[in-house]
């Protein structure tokens, strides 16, 4: 029983003696005071009203006609997948009130159903975003049965996998580079691990994921086409405790509890993958010599300075190991660690200041008997950033704040041995400071209306020591320049304005609109399909301008049954400019000159998302389908016409259902089917030198045979008490074990001199896997 | 620096996992398309360039040569040759010359009414010292590489393409190097190959040429070409030829050295 609900709070003060209140505090869980973020608070008596916790679960709420108030008004706070709860507060007077809530069934309070907030879906005014936390996807089916939160975003409509093996993904037509993806607000710069297997995500220490697809707000910038903003859990605060896990593949355990109870809290995880070991055992000597695996850590506290604020520490470090033998090795990894300090200037007014740092960087070894050669590229960051959330009232509440990082970026440090083939050559490293200021405005003039409004800000300075050159079309240097340290090169300054409304057509449906623009500063380059942990990022210069994309979206929301169902249909079209592609045989490995072997061009891309939700009862999942179109258009390719870019997916097909059997037994499948993605095929064939070479004519103007994949778990809960939970999962990746294509080949026949084949590479056939899981 | 073999690398612990299969590919045919292949070496003549022609995918490996072209190679400092042709689509040089370094030669072919050109420059020669041999057991299978030794030339960026005879049957796989990272270094690098080809005891034919920068060009994104990594490259293209007119193929003026080994631990 949660305390609050016996305990009416009753302040008594005249009634008339102000026009306005505010109630705020904070929404946690009752049992871990893990903060809850987006619950919903709303007043008994005015249906539709309310307001939803942050990201710090902060939440503020302004009663502005108390005349039409009771004495007593009935607060109700509640969040999927928690018992609602209900308060009294007696107004007006400002009242702090922080609460906490109990797991359990919605559906059991069936007396506040018809007032709870949870069409959220429909109101926002926010459109192309997806929300899922961590309980929704750890019954989702995975390969090796590792919940990964990125591979199920991938899920939903709009967001496209990159294929097998391959954590990147396209939003909306994007490629995978223009995606912002944040940890705890740090950018992480490569989110993969073992190349592509997993995600940096340990899904132990993610409390949820958000993607804006288009209509970001105004405080996320520098990536084109989404945000994926992932939030840590912040560690229990009144027990120490923990879980783990055991797989096939990789073991994970995490630890947390209070540094004091109620004030602050600490959370502690590690994953480590052991497929290494199987290489151990292999007989031949020259494979169980070889390396392959990851660890990583998150680690997360944070502790109440007093009643106003709060500090938070994260941070996380992870690291991959490749090596063939001892010739070859590739070791990569992201750091980031985020300081943040909240504070409660008063009811209405919450502010966040954060300091930031991110660290990308890979080291490829090559040793042979005589001599031995380092690679060495980073990419780092520190980053402010102050934001202020003003809940002016409950038709008011505005949003704005600055940040500024500093990119260093080492393109390439090469190291060799005296006896080596290689010079050591260090490339000049680049500094950039990229900073905006932004304001949005979350206006609702009526009831049925409300509008998002906003503008960004971006200047991104390139500073000097260096020495900038101009290429001319053939790539020939043409002009150099050079500048001494803290010199500002080149300055390019972009406004985003954003906005998007929604207007409720009825209470369980609404239309939405949205314009965004978004601009990205930082590029990467990437001399494969699929993620690489060597890709270049490289920043804006004197010759590569920022790429910018325009989109406007339209959409339909419409919740069925209580809320239960939750339908949507939103079409986009967007267009991209500055964007990149580079000359064939272009050296993107420590070569200064890299910008030469670029090319620019445009991009445009639509398309339609459908999505169906069942949130609540015993099945739940969802339906998601995408139609949709990308097209490039880049000088010097394809004879400078529109082509289907690699990520032009036509249908894309995700059905994703849970079934809680029994108290025991949860059931789950996944299903997937998309179009092939475009690629260049050979048209002819020729010999040059004894050889056979390939003609292309157009690119992409193939298709890779359509993709489609059923995946199955099953898990039993073994033991449960109230703080103890053991179970099992199995698992299926590929269930009916199709040959999904992850490439295609041309080349000679081994059996038949005279002759030309096409050979189809796969990656994963049918993929078994059990895991064990434990909380104590 | 050789990126390939990092890229290859990572891709075959990649790949240890995947299967794959012969598919039948739904290829559109294209017009047939002119193939001009020629060189002028540092070593005594006659040169020859070879015209043929694309054909579908699906065909046999049968290029049809391309016969009555108008093939004439001149120099910069006033020599023309008109080449002959006793074998269709085979053009030998006519003229009594050999090819020097730091001249340019260009290539002028017309057939029809269409004319296609390319000019190449023979670079000056690089000394080969000698040829030995690495065991690369350490990568998977027991592979026996070739690593020839020389200097490279200081203040000059510098292509290299190498070739193998082994027991005089030619191996239709080139090998090419360019001093972008090596300026000035003592090089040794193995050549590289993911089959297991040398044995010990093999009679080896290494050749070395130096070749100029158009021509590196082309055998580099030729190489990407024909060979391509398993993993999903980027899209593939044709090469970066150096002729004009719209022609596949390149027209290469090298020089060539060649060293006799048998092959040794």
């Amino acid at each position: 029983m949660n305390p609050l609900r016996l305990l009416p709070l009753l302040i008594t003060i005249p009634a008339f003696s102000q026009s306005k209140c505010t109630i705020h505090g904070t929404i946690r869980d009752h049992s871990s005071g893990e903060i809850l973020i987006g619950a919903a608070i709303t007043i008994l008596q005015q249906p539709g009203s309310g307001t939803i916790s942050n990201a710090y679960g902060f939440y503020s709420l302004t009663l502005s006609t108390p005349r039409s108030i009771p004495a007593v008004t009935t607060i109700v706070a509640s969040f999927i997948g928690y018992r609602p709860d209900t308060l009294y507060v007696s107004l007006p007077s400002d009242t702090l009130i922080n609460i906490r809530l109990n797991p359990g069934d919605t559906q059991l309070q069936t007396a506040f159903v018809s007032v709870l907030k949870k069409d959220a879906n429909i109101t926002n005014p926010i459109m192309g975003v997806q929300k899922l936390s961590i309980n929704e996807i750890k019954n989702v089916p995975v390969l090796f049965g590792e919940k990964d939160i990125l591979k199920t975003i991938q899920l939903l409509p709009g967001i496209k996998s990159a294929g097998d093996g391959n954590s990147g993904f396209y939003v909306r037509g994007g490629a995978s580079d223009q995606n912002l993806i944040l940890l705890d607000e740090a950018t992480v710069y490569n989110a993969d691990h073992l190349l592509g297997f997993f995600s940096t995500f340990n899904s132990d220490a993610i409390k949820d994921v958000t993607v804006y697809k288009g209509g970001m707000p105004a405080e996320y910038g520098g990536r084109l086409s989404s945000v994926v903003d992932v939030k840590m859990n912040d560690g229990n605060d009144q027990r120490i405790g923990g879980s783990g896990g055991i797989g096939l593949i990789a073991s994970h355990l995490n630890f947390e509890g209070p540094i004091k109870k109620d004030v602050g809290s600490f959370t502690i995880s590690g994953r480590r993958t052991y497929a290494d070991l199987f290489l151990h055992l292999s007989k031949d000597t020259n494979i169980n010599k070889d390396q392959l695996y990851f660890y990583d850590i998150n680690a997360k506290a944070n502790y109440k300075l007093g009643t106003n604020d709060r500090l938070y520490l994260s941070g996380y470090l992870g690291k991959d190991k490749l090596g063939v033998s001892d010739v070859f090795g590739l070791q990569y990894g992201n750091t980031t660690a985020t300081i943040r300090w909240n504070h409660t200037f008063n009811s209405r007014l919450f502010s966040n200041t954060s300091l930031i740092y991110s660290n990308y960087s890979y080291v490829i070894n090559l040793n042979n008997t005589t001599s031995a050669i380092n690679l060495t590229s980073t990419i780092r960051d520190f980053s402010l950033k102050e934001d202020l959330q003003n809940y002016i009232d409950q038709r008011n509440t505005l949003h704005f704040g600055l940040q500024t990082t500093q990119h260093t970026l080492i393109p390439g440090v090469l190291d060799a041995t005296q006896s080596s083939s290689f010079n050591s050559v260090s490339l000049p490293k680049k500094y950039d400071l990229e900073s905006a200021v932004y304001f949005s405005h979350d206006w609702s003039p009526i009831n049925a209306l409300h509008v998002n409004y906003g503008l960004r800000l971006t200047d991104f300075s390139i500073f000097g020591p260096g020495t900038f050159y101009s290429y001319d079309k053939a790539g020939n240097t043409i002009d150099s320049t050079t500048w001494s340290a803290g010199h500002i090169v080149k300055t390019y300054f972009n406004p985003e304005p954003r906005v998007s409304a929604s207007y409720q057509l009825a209470p369980s449906s609404s239309v939405k609109a949205a314009y965004t623009r978004n601009v990205q500063n930082l590029h990467l380059l990437s001399n494969s399909t699929s993620n690489n942990p060597t890709d270049l990022w490289i920043p804006g210069s004197n010759n590569v301008k920022p790429e910018i994309a325009d989109q406007v979206s339209i959409g339909y929301f419409k919740n069925l049954d209580n809320n239960q169902y939750e339908l949507s249909a939103e079409a986009y079209y967007k267009t991209m400019q500055n964007q990149i592609d580079y000359k064939n045989g272009a050296q993107l490995r420590a070569n200064a000159n890299v910008e030469a072997d670029l090319l620019f061009g445009k991009g445009r891309a639509y398309g339609l998302e459908l999505f169906g939700k069942k949130k609540t009862g015993p099945l739940t999942g969802w339906i998601s389908y995408t139609l949709s179109r990308t097209e490039l258009k880049i000088d010097g390719i394809n004879n400078n016409s529109w082509y289907p870019a690699r990520q032009d997916i036509t249908h894309d097909i995700s059905i994703v259902s849970i079934w809680q059997a029994s108290k025991k037994w949860t059931l789950s499948a996944t299903w997937v089917y998309n179009t092939g993605s475009a690629v260049t095929f050979p048209n002819g064939k020729y010999e040059v030198d004894g050889q056979i070479a390939y003609y292309y004519t157009q690119r992409n103007a193939y298709r890779m045979p359509a993709y489609h994949r059923l995946d199955l778990a099953a898990t039993i809960l073994t033991k449960k008490t109230a703080h103890k939970e053991n179970s099992w999962t199995f698992s299926v990746y590929n269930a009916y074990d199709r040959s999904n294509p992850y490439s295609i080949q041309f080349q000679q026949d081994p059996a038949d001199a005279s002759r030309t084949q096409a050979v189809q590479y796969t990656l994963f056939k049918i993929v078994p896997s059990v895991t064990y899981n434990y909380k104590f | 620096m050789n990126n390939r073999s990092h890229t290859l690398t990572t891709i075959a612990i990649l790949l240890s996992l995947s299967c794959k299969k012969v598919i039948q590919v739904d290829l559109n045919n294209a017009s047939p398309q002119v193939v001009i292949t020629g060189e002028v070496t540092s070593a005594p003549g006659p040169y020859q360039v070879s015209i043929s022609r694309t054909v579908d995918f699906s065909d046999i490996n049968q290029f049809p040569p391309l016969a009555g072209a108008l093939v004439i190679i001149t120099d910069n400092k006033g020599m023309t040759d008109t080449l002959t042709s006793t074998i269709p689509g085979l053009y030998t040089t006519q003229r009594r010359w050999q090819g020097t370094p730091g001249t340019t030669y260009t290539l002028h072919v017309t057939i029809d009414s269409a004319t296609y050109s390319a000019s190449s420059t023979m670079p000056y020669p690089v000394q080969l010292d000698s040829v030995g041999f690495q065991d690369d057991a350490r990568i998977r299978k027991t592979k026996i590489q070739a690593v020839p030794y020389f200097r490279d030339p200081a203040g000059i960026h510098n292509y290299y393409f190498f070739t193998e005879t082994i027991n005089g049957v030619p191996r239709n796989r080139d090998f090419i190097f360019d001093d972008r990272l090596s300026d000035g270094k003592y090089i040794h690098q193995p050549l590289n190959d993911d089959s297991t080809r040398l044995q010990i005891g093999d009679n080896l034919l290494l050749s070395m040429s130096c070749i100029d920068s158009a021509v590196y060009s082309y055998l580099n994104t030729l190489q990407q070409n024909t060979n391509p990594s398993k993993a999903q490259s980027t899209a593939p293209s044709n090469p970066n030829t150096n002729l004009s007119g719209g022609a596949l193929g390149y027209f290469n003026a090298h020089t060539i050295e060649y060293k006799q080994v048998i092959v040794h631990l």
